[in-house]
């Protein structure tokens, strides 16, 4: 269950977030959809503590992971000692690390390359590691920026799969993303954010029928446009 | 308490032994003062070493093994933070339940060790072409252990101050002008001029330690400077205070 409330941030200049509200229940993949800089990054990081909000307060009841667009692997370690540095600092117990760390790999397909060094690794195979470093912990909670970025069509798929798995398990998902055919087939609960605000969440269908429109796409266009109306009104 | 420090530590020196071309340049900077060194003397004396090093020569050495213990770590700093953020991996590091003391601890040791070893090998290329007796060789490497300390830390803190491994480099190349300023102050004032400042500075207890302290450090490269019974005093005291740097 991740809640946020009221969220703002300010970077100079720049109103990254404004007033921004969502609230994320468990055993559902909550989307936020929004074009590029509508504050979906600085929300995230908001959630998951690396940011202070100026203004309002988040709450996270479990655990969280976080896969962010900072995927960052040490290049002259392998796949597995990147994940079993990660697993150190995080606490877990070295006799359960081996056996933790293998199951993800394997739940990720990603055996083959688990010993070689990541400096090698193609953007997908980043991103699949950095995922894993993520679920490392087994998190309750977990926030994905952009989760599709690089990845090449199965793994796409094995990942939708990964997560809908997820899912039925009762963990809270969150993820970013400005793909909106991304979102319309994973996520049960979508929140559309415009300049940095939440101007519409619920289930896919829930928004078409509120916008009379046909498609996610038609209601996304329609929402936005009023939101960024009113904010050059104001 | 320590053992995320002791976590990160491990992991920086894993990944930092891997990284052959740093470890080439930094251990190419290490051997390139006894080269140069053992060149010099050579072309003054016509033979390596022994009774003929001059004190310039010693002074010479003192200057690159002090610049050894800035640049040894100075590769490993580079990458801890600053490479740390161009690579965009600090954020997932600290976004672990971590001090960032023990971050900071951490990548401290790993630097301060490889400076260690930095120094270990410059002072071994010396042992080896100046003639530095092995005892002295652990008293001068002991003593030195402050200051890679203090190296170590500056250039955290500037790796730190960096957006990115390329400032990070500017600024730390700076840097390595202080070890050569140093370096020449405390050369030229070789054992005869620690003399002078203890003669002036009056034989208060504490200067006495201080500088003995100090000519602990510079003395073991005075073995044969130019006034024979002075350097050898330099060498009984240096080997006096091993010691009391040991301890």
């Amino acid at each position: 269950m991740i809640q946020a409330h009221n969220l703002q941030k300010r970077f100079g200049a720049v109103q990254a977030v404004r007033d921004l509200s969502f609230s994320a229940p468990d055993g559902k993949i909550t989307g936020l959809l929004g074009s590029n800089g509508a504050g979906k990054t600085t929300t995230l990081r908001m959630i998951c503590g690396v940011l202070q909000p100026d203004h309002g307060s988040v709450r996270i009841d479990k655990p969280v992971g976080a896969l962010l667009d900072h995927i960052g692997l040490y290049p002259r370690l392998t796949a597995r000692e990147n994940l079993a540095y990660f697993g150190e600092l995080r606490g877990i117990p070295r006799a359960q690390l081996s056996q933790r760390i293998d199951q993800v790999l394997s739940e990720l397909g990603m055996e083959h390359i688990a010993d070689r060094r990541t400096g090698g690794f193609s953007q997908g195979e980043c991103m699949k590691t950095a995922l894993a470093r993520a679920i490392l912990h087994s998190p309750q909670n977990l926030l994905l920026d952009e989760p599709g970025n690089g990845l090449d069509v199965p793994s796409v798929r094995a990942l939708r799969g990964l997560l809908r798995q997820m899912r039925d398990s009762g963990m809270c998902i969150v993820l970013s993303s400005h793909i909106l055919e991304e979102i319309r087939i994973l996520c049960d609960h979508v929140a559309i954010v415009s300049a940095g605000r939440v101007v519409a969440q619920g289930s896919p269908e829930d928004l078409c029928r509120r916008t009379e429109t046909e498609s996610l796409e038609d209601a996304f266009i329609k929402l936005t446009q009023e939101n960024l109306e009113c904010s050059a009104t104001l | 308490m320590f053992s995320h420090a002791l976590i990160v530590a491990r992991k920086e020196i894993r990944d930092h032994l891997r990284d052959t071309r740093s470890l080439v340049s930094s251990a190419f900077y290490a051997l390139m003062g006894p080269l140069v060194v053992g060149m010099v003397s050579i072309a003054v004396h016509g033979a390596v070493h022994g009774e003929k090093s001059s004190a310039v020569l010693l002074s010479m050495a003192s200057v690159f093994a002090l610049v050894a213990t800035f640049v040894a770590g100075m590769n490993v700093a580079m990458d801890a933070i600053a490479g740390e953020r161009e690579r965009r991996s600090l954020l997932p590091l600290l976004m672990n339940p971590l001090l960032r003391r023990d971050v900071v601890l951490g990548k401290w040791l790993a630097i301060s060790l490889f400076a260690v070893a930095g120094v270990v090998i410059n002072l071994a290329g010396f042992a080896i072409v100046v003639g530095l007796p092995f005892h002295l060789l652990i008293a001068v490497t002991l003593a030195l252990i402050p200051l890679v300390l203090f190296a170590s830390a500056v250039e955290l803190l500037i790796s730190t101050w960096s957006r990115n491994i390329k400032e990070a480099h500017t600024y730390l190349s700076l840097v390595i002008f202080l070890p050569m300023v140093i370096g020449m102050f405390f050369g030229i004032l070789s054992a005869h001029g620690f003399d002078v400042a203890l003669a002036t500075r009056g034989r208060s207890a504490i200067a006495d330690r201080s500088a003995d302290q100090r000519r602990a450090i510079f003395a073991g490269f005075n073995t044969g400077a130019e006034h024979d019974h002075h350097s050898l005093r330099g060498a009984r005291l240096a080997g006096q205070r091993k010691t009391f740097a040991s301890r």
